[in-house]
C-alpha cells in the first residue's frame, strides 16, 4: 500500500513537468473556449500519410506551407492503408492528412454516385463525422488505373474496363491486398463491368513488386496510379472506364475540425492551387526515380514556388 | 477488449474459417511446408559449413564473420530484391527464409564443436581414431545439443518469418496479418499472429522432443567411444601416467 503511493507520487512527479512541456495542457484549454466550426493550430499539427511514395511527397508539402505560415508541423509518413489513416485521425493521434475526393467520399459512403469534383466536396462534406472536414482540392488529381502491357492489349484486344470481360476467367489481377474488397477493385469490376479474373494476387500499391510482377508478365491487369511514373515509361495501357467506376481524385486535404484555423486554410489552399498533376507526376519521378528523399524534394519544390521559405 | 477476443475465439473456432482453399487448415499447412522446407534447406547448407569449420578450427573468423553479416540482412528488402529479379515465383520466399536461418545455424554448429575439449579429441586421435572417426564418433555427438539447438532457434525465427510469403501474394498464415491489417480486420491479424505463435512454440517443443532423444542416443554411443574410462561422455579422464 505505502509503496504504491510512493510510486503514484514518483509518475505524478515525472508526468506533470512532461505534460506541461509539450503543451497539451494549454491547446485543451483554448479547444473547450472556441466555438464550433473553428479550431487553433497554436499547438501544431501533426500530419499523416498513407504508405506510397506521392501521399508521402505531399505530407511533406503541406508541413512546409503550414511552417511557412508559422504553424508547427510534424509528419508521420508511411502509415498504412486508408483503413489505418481515417481511423488514427478520427482518434486524433494526426490531425490533418492528404486524400483524394473519390477514393475518400468510396469510403465513407460507397452508394454515392457523385463523380464531379464539385458534387463530390458536397459529397464528402455531408458524408464526414463531426469532427473532420475537407479543405479546397487541389488542381492536381491522381486516380487508381487499371493496366494492361501493350502485348496484351494487342493480344486480346483490350482497351477499356469493358473489354476485361472477354477474358473473363482467363486474366490475373495484381493489386494491394486492400483491393480485393474495395468498390474501385475486385468487387466494383465484377458488379459495373462484369469481370471475373482467375486470380487475384496480393501485392502493393502501385510499388515495387505489382510493376516487377506486370513487366514480367506474372499478372496480366495492374492497379496502378495514374501520376505513376512507369505507367508512362513502359508504354502500359491505362484502361478507358466508360461507366466511370473511377471516380475523379482531386487532392484533398482531410484535416480535424479542432486545428482548421484561418492560417492552415489559406496555407494549404494556396499550395492546391499551384500543385497541378504534371507538378505531381514530377515530384513523383523525383522520388521514385532519382531516389531522393521526399522531404527534401518537398522542401525544394515548395521553396522554388515561393510557398516555403 | 472482451468483445475482440470474443470475436477472435470466434474466428478461430469457426469451421467456416477453417474449410477451402483459403482456410485455415489450408494456411496453415501452406505456412509450415514453407518453414520447414525452408529450414531443411539452410540445415543442409549450415550444417556441413559449421562441422567444417568447427572441426579444422579454419575459416572460422571469416564465416562467424558473413554468418553475422547474413543476420543483419533484412528480409522485407531481400525477398523484394529476388521477387525483382525472378519475377511471381516461390524464389523469394525460399531464399529470404533460407538466408534468414543458415546464419542461426552455422555459428550454433561452430559453438557447439568449438566447445569439445582439445584433450578428447586428442585422447580419440591418440587412441587411433581418424579424422573422420573424431568428427562423428566424439565431436558431434558432443556438440548435438547446441546443434540442435541451432535447429530449434532457426526454425522459431523461420515460422514467425514466414508470414512475409503472404507480403509476395502467396498463402501462409501471414496472408490473415497482410490482408486484415490492409482492410483494418483486425481479428484477423490477431488470429493470424495468435497461429503463427501457436505454430512455432508445437514446433520447438516437437523439435526440443527429437534433441532429447537424439542427444541420449548420441550420448550412449560416445560414452561408448569417448577415451574416459570413467565417468560421464563429455568428461575428460585425468592422464594417469604422469
Amino acid at each position: 500500500m505505502h509503496r504504491r503511493k510512493v510510486l503514484a507520487g514518483l509518475l505524478a512527479a515525472t508526468a506533470t513537468p512532461a505534460i506541461a512541456a509539450c503543451g497539451g495542457i494549454t491547446s485543451l484549454k483554448d479547444e473547450s473556449t472556441l466555438g464550433e466550426g473553428t479550431g487553433s493550430s497554436a499547438g501544431g499539427l501533426t500530419i499523416g500519410t498513407a504508405n506510397f511514395t506521392e501521399n508521402q511527397i505531399l505530407g511533406y508539402l503541406y508541413a512546409e506551407v503550414l511552417r511557412a505560415a508559422g504553424v508547427k508541423a510534424n509528419v508521420k509518413p508511411n502509415l498504412g492503408s486508408r483503413e489505418i489513416v481515417i481511423p488514427a485521425l478520427k482518434a486524433g493521434d494526426i490531425d490533418v492528412l492528404p486524400e483524394y475526393q473519390g477514393a475518400l467520399l468510396h469510403y465513407l459512403d460507397p452508394k454515392s454516385t457523385a463523380t464531379e469534383e464539385g458534387a463530390m466536396q458536397n459529397a464528402l462534406t455531408i458524408a464526414l463525422p463531426k469532427g473532420l472536414e475537407v479543405l479546397s482540392y487541389s488542381a492536381a488529381e491522381n486516380s487508381d488505373v487499371f493496366a494492361v502491357t501493350p502485348e496484351t492489349s494487342e493480344k486480346y484486344g483490350i482497351r477499356s474496363l469493358a473489354d476485361l470481360k472477354k477474358q473473363n476467367g482467363k486474366l490475373v489481377f495484381g493489386a494491394a491486398p486492400e483491393m480485393e474488397k474495395r468498390e474501385v477493385g475486385v468487387v466494383g469490376l465484377k458488379k459495373v463491368y462484369g469481370v471475373e479474373f482467375k486470380e487475384f494476387k496480393s501485392l502493393d500499391s502501385s510499388g515495387p513488386l505489382v510493376k516487377g510482377a506486370l513487366k514480367k508478365g506474372d499478372v496480366d491487369v495492374a492497379n496502378l496510379f495514374s501520376t505513376d511514373v512507369d505507367l508512362a515509361a513502359n508504354g502500359w495501357v491505362a484502361l478507358a472506364d466508360p461507366k466511370n467506376l473511377i471516380p475523379g481524385q482531386h487532392v484533398v486535404p482531410l484535416i480535424a475540425t479542432r486545428k482548421a484555423d484561418d492560417k492552415v486554410r489559406k496555407a494549404l489552399a494556396r499550395l492546391g492551387a499551384v500543385l497541378t498533376t504534371d507538378e505531381l507526376t514530377k515530384l513523383d519521378r523525383q522520388v521514385d526515380k532519382d531516389k531522393k528523399d521526399p522531404d527534401r524534394v518537398a522542401k525544394a519544390w515548395a521553396q522554388e514556388k515561393g510557398l516555403a521559405t | 477488449m472482451w468483445e475482440l477476443l470474443k470475436n477472435l475465439a470466434d474466428w478461430l473456432t469457426s469451421g467456416d474459417e477453417w474449410s477451402g482453399t483459403a482456410g485455415i487448415a489450408t494456411r496453415l499447412l501452406e505456412h509450415t511446408q514453407y518453414s520447414l522446407l525452408s529450414t531443411l534447406i539452410a540445415a543442409l547448407i549450415a550444417l556441413p559449413i559449421g562441422l567444417l569449420i568447427g572441426h579444422t578450427g579454419r575459416g572460422a573468423f571469416l564465416a562467424i564473420n558473413l554468418a553475422s553479416f547474413g543476420r543483419a540482412l533484412p528480409t522485407v528488402g531481400l525477398i523484394t530484391l529476388v521477387f525483382l529479379v525472378s519475377g511471381l515465383s516461390m524464389w523469394p520466399v525460399y531464399i529470404s527464409l533460407v538466408a534468414l536461418a543458415v546464419p542461426v545455424i552455422v555459428t550454433n554448429t561452430y559453438a557447439g564443436m568449438a566447445a569439445v575439449s582439445p584433450e578428447v579429441k586428442d585422447a580419440a586421435a591418440g587412441q587411433g581414431l581418424t579424422g573422420w572417426q573424431v568428427l562423428w564418433k566424439v565431436e558431434v555427438p558432443l556438440a548435438l545439443p547446441l546443434i540442435m539447438t541451432g535447429i530449434r532457434l532457426a526454425v522459431v525465427q523461420v515460422i514467425a518469418t514466414a508470414t512475409i510469403a503472404a507480403y509476395v501474394s502467396f498463402g501462409g498464415l501471414g496472408r490473415y496479418v497482410f490482408d486484415g491489417l490492409a482492410q483494418r480486420d483486425l481479428v484477423q491479424v490477431l488470429g493470424g499472429a495468435v497461429l503463427v505463435a501457436v505454430l512455432a512454440i508445437a514446433v520447438d517443443l516437437a523439435l526440443g522432443g527429437v534433441g532429447a532423444c537424439l542427444s541420449g542416443l548420441a550420448g550412449s554411443r560416445a560414452a561408448q567411444h569417448a577415451p574416459s574410462p570413467h565417468g560421464a561422455p563429455g568428461q575428460v579422464a585425468p592422464p594417469h601416467d604422469r
